[in-house]
């Protein structure tokens, strides 16, 4: 995704003179190019979240349009308060980009995951969360993202290339229809459940991307989980304040109760043991082997 | 600004402190005169002031009284339930003088390196060569945000930034020397890049030359004023001493005070 979200920041970075990019460091191999594009409004801020974050609020409150850049866990986790204060209090248009959600940087080990970003930007105010599923969607969430007036989040990782005709980007699709159950997968680990989905005879699920907090759950998807009255949610951070607890006081409140319910999620590092991003998939249940087994379980 | 007129600022911020009390008078009190003098006679409109230190918000709100920005009867609601006014800067309300809702230590400076970065990057702001200005504590200085934030300012060569270092000597629980040392030496801020001042805290004519130094400066460096302050400055019982950081004001103490005040100043 981050061949895609250059491409999107370059055009726009063209359009709007406003815009400003700030990386703690990053970016050999992917941002030369955006540096001769943007000049002095690329900064290399160095390795100093905490100062990029205040830097940007800054910026942002003198009436620029920042992108903030980092690895995920220090563009969330190092930076909470910044945020908070500097940030969402005032409801500024910082952008805050995190590449490698979850446990997205495999083997550097879980200084470099991040499990919690999704947990905790959904408590503080005002801030919209992108988890772009395909890398199709990552021009149209960046694209929006600089419209809109208030924080944003976005959260990159890698998303293979899909031989599948999409719906257009929204932040939540129905990817195709199915019967057997209802499946809610929350960014790129829709390629996941797509692979697990193989196994099946056709139209088994009504699989669902999730692509954006707050979470805005569509009456579709509501009739579809009334309909299938089985449901299953992935999603590759903790299960606190995520799209699964979301979704279920959405159910609540609509007083739909499904007959069997399974929550896949990042529950750690169960076997205390690092390695490769298939790794900790594997470990969590996340691999399409293991959402394969869940859909079993729910269809049996 | 006349004898009786800082006086009269002395004496208000003392009445606001006993009337909520409120704590934190040692760090207002060193600093009233570093706000007096920047706010009423250094800033222009189109300079920014952010209070890092932002525990020193009652003087801030008693001198922007005096400047007839917050009026009387605002200013008495300080510290109440319902109030605009809290003990650290809000965040929704007085937004053309309080840019940002500050307390958390540390974070000041980097704030005011993306607005001063943002000055030279707007065309309409570099024709009025406009400065912003960031007042912490030494104590402040622990923090590694305000080191992040001054490494950042001086690659970037802001020499629109001014720090403001009100250097008293103590934070809430001890001697700076003795906690974590001297975050506010001359030679740290010149290691990190600085145009270092140094000018006595609580002398009008002294600070208003400084500043005029500061301004007239043509080194491409950003730049620091590091101030020797007294804490708890003008009240005898207070100077210097670690314990009113917090402690609060009786009332045969609040008339102490203000009979030092009416003396010593």
């Amino acid at each position: 995704m981050r061949a895609e979200f250059v491409k999107a920041i370059e055009t726009l970075g063209l359009k709007d003179e406003k815009l400003i990019f700030l990386t703690g460091d990053l970016g050999f191999n992917a941002f030369e190019n955006l540096v001769k594009k943007l000049g002095r409004r690329f900064i290399n801020a160095g390795v100093a979240e905490q100062n990029m974050f205040g830097v940007a609020a800054g910026l942002a409150y003198m009436g620029f349009r920042p992108w903030v850049y980092s690895i995920a866990p220090f563009a969330t986790l190092k930076t909470v308060e910044q945020v908070r204060n500097d940030i969402c209090h005032l409801g500024l248009p910082v952008k805050i980009v995190g590449i490698g959600g979850g446990y997205g940087y495999g083997i550097m080990g879980s200084t470099h995951h991040v499990l919690e970003d999704i947990s905790f930007y959904n408590t503080l105010p005002g801030i919209k969360v992108y988890v772009p599923a395909f890398s199709e969607d990552v021009g149209q969430a960046v694209k929006n993202m600089h419209r809109e007036s208030q924080p944003g989040y976005l959260r990159l990782n890698i998303a293979k290339k899909q031989n599948l005709k999409l719906p257009a980007y929204g932040g939540v699709r129905k990817i195709f229809s199915g019967e057997g159950m209802t499946l809610v997968v929350l960014g790129p680990l829709i390629h996941n459940a797509l692979d697990a989905l193989k196994y099946f005879p056709e139209a088994t699920a009504d699989l669902w991307s999730v692509t954006e907090f707050p979470l805005k759950v569509p009456t579709s998807l509501i009739h579809s989980i009334k309909k299938t009255k089985k449901l299953l949610v992935v999603e590759e951070c903790t299960n606190v304040n995520g799209l699964g607890e979301r979704l279920e006081i959405c159910l609540y409140k609509n007083r739909v109760c499904p007959r069997k319910l399974s929550h896949l999620y990042a529950r750690g590092y169960p076997s205390r043991l690092y390695g490769s991003h298939q790794f900790h998939w594997h470990e969590n249940k996340l691999d399409a082997e293991g959402i394969k087994t869940e859909i079993r379980k729910l269809l049996t | 600004m006349s004898i009786s007129q800082r006086k009269k600022i002395y004496r208000r911020a003392l009445d606001l402190f006993f009337l909520s009390q409120a704590k934190h008078i040692g760090s207002s009190l060193s600093c009233l005169d570093i706000l007096i003098v920047t706010l009423a006679y250094i800033k222009r409109d189109e300079d920014i002031f952010i209070l890092s230190k932002g525990h020193a918000a009652p003087a801030l709100y008693v001198v922007l009284n005096s400047l007839e920005k917050i009026s009387d009867r605002e200013l008495m609601t300080f510290h109440r339930d319902g109030t605009r006014l809290p003990a650290h800067p809000p965040n929704y309300h007085f937004k053309d003088l309080i840019h940002f809702p500050t307390g958390s230590l540390g974070h000041g400076l980097s704030l005011c390196c993306g607005i001063a970065q943002a000055m030279k990057l707007s065309v309409t702001h570099q024709k009025k060569n406009p400065f912003v200005y960031c007042l912490m504590s030494d104590g402040e200085c622990n923090e590694g945000q305000v080191w992040e934030a001054a490494q950042y300012a001086s690659a970037k060569r802001l020499d629109n930034l001014v720090a403001l270092i009100d250097r008293n000597g103590i934070q809430a629980f001890g001697r700076t020397k003795d906690v974590l040392g001297d975050a506010a030496s001359k030679e740290k801020w010149q290691a990190f890049g600085f145009e270092v001042f140094e000018c006595h805290g609580h002398n009008h004519v002294e600070m208003k030359n400084i500043f005029k130094k500061v301004r007239t400066s043509r080194q491409n460096k950003p730049k620091v004023i590091i101030f020797k302050t007294v804490k708890g400055h003008g009240v005898s019982f207070m100077e210097n001493t670690i314990q009113w950081h917090y402690l609060t004001l009786s009332e045969e103490q609040y008339k102490q005070a203000v009979e030092d005040i009416r003396k010593n100043l």
